[in-house]
């Protein structure tokens, strides 16, 4: 195995890791796993299998492939465009001043356009509406975060077993890691 | 149409109120919360912070973190690479993550 290929197993890993963590309550979760099972390569099957257990990879495999397929992409288009005319249309109707129906609507065009970079970064994102993109964002920053820590705490560890510190300052530091990873775990 | 939307909202298994209109406050709520997590905009906390900037700051905040991970996994696959298999050292580590 390659650099490279290590480097992609270690963020294959980790990825199953938090979205395992979440045992197919959230989308994100399960979008990450049913990529993970799409891929066709034998280093992901080994991987999945080993992080979430053969039975558990079977069962979510299957579960993540239907919530995939729930949304239809188009519908929530063309339903997104009806509602832009109609909210305009509904402001003028009011009399409200034309100028603030314009700040209003690039305010909106705004909020949608990050929007959508964002649903560009949350696994399974391109699915969602509003509400649960935002839901499922919150439960992604935190995971993440955990992710990061624990890398980090990892590759702190593995630097020290290296040999990378010495003395008295590699004991205390050792003692600092350990007791964070299993903050992190416990 | 209505009622397909809400029985579809049911089925994703996110909890969500049972009306069929996505409230104002839900997502002013959702996006205030949104705020508290993100450090940036925490840290340098004034009264009102538009949605605009708060979703921006959430992307380019998951930007960052993708890209930590990226590194962390660089450094990882170099410093798991160096430790021999069999040695006491290698040991710990795998003891560490069973």
């Amino acid at each position: 195995m390659g650099i490279m290929d290590k480097k992609k197993a270690i963020k294959l890993s980790a990825d199953l890791a938090i979205a395992s963590a979440r045992k197919g309550t959230t989308y994100w979760s399960r979008a990450i796993i049913a990529k993970a099972t799409a891929e066709n390569n034998d280093c992901s099957r080994i991987i999945v299998e080993n992080i979430l257990g053969p039975e558990r990879a079977e069962r979510l495999e299957k579960a993540s492939k239907l919530s995939a397929v729930r949304y239809n992409n188009r519908l929530l288009r063309s339903r997104k465009i009806l509602k832009k005319c109609h909210n305009v249309r509904r402001a003028l109707r009011k009399n409200v001043p034309r100028r603030v129906v314009a700040a209003n609507s690039i305010a909106k065009r705004m909020v949608e356009k990050r929007t959508q970079v964002l649903k560009g970064l949350v696994p399974g994102g391109e699915f969602m509406d509003e509400v649960s993109l935002i839901e499922e964002t919150l439960d992604y920053l935190v995971s993440l975060r955990a992710q990061v820590d624990v890398m980090r705490c990892l590759a702190c560890a593995t630097d020290l077993v290296n040999g990378k510190y010495e003395g008295k300052k590699k004991l205390a530091i050792v003692k600092r890691r350990v007791c964070g990873l299993l903050l992190l775990f416990g | 149409m209505s009622s397909r939307r809400s029985r579809s909202r049911q089925q994703s298994g996110v909890s969500r109120s049972t009306n069929n209109n996505i409230t104002d406050d839900q997502i002013t709520d959702l996006v205030s919360k949104l705020q508290q997590l993100i450090p940036e905009i925490r840290n340098s906390r004034s009264d009102k912070v538009s949605a605009s900037k708060v979703l921006q700051e959430t992307c380019n905040y998951i930007r960052n973190l993708h890209r930590e991970v990226d590194d962390l996994s660089d450094r990882l696959s170099e410093l798991l690479a160096t430790t021999e298999t069999d040695s006491a050292q290698a040991a710990i580590i795998r003891s560490l993550l069973m």
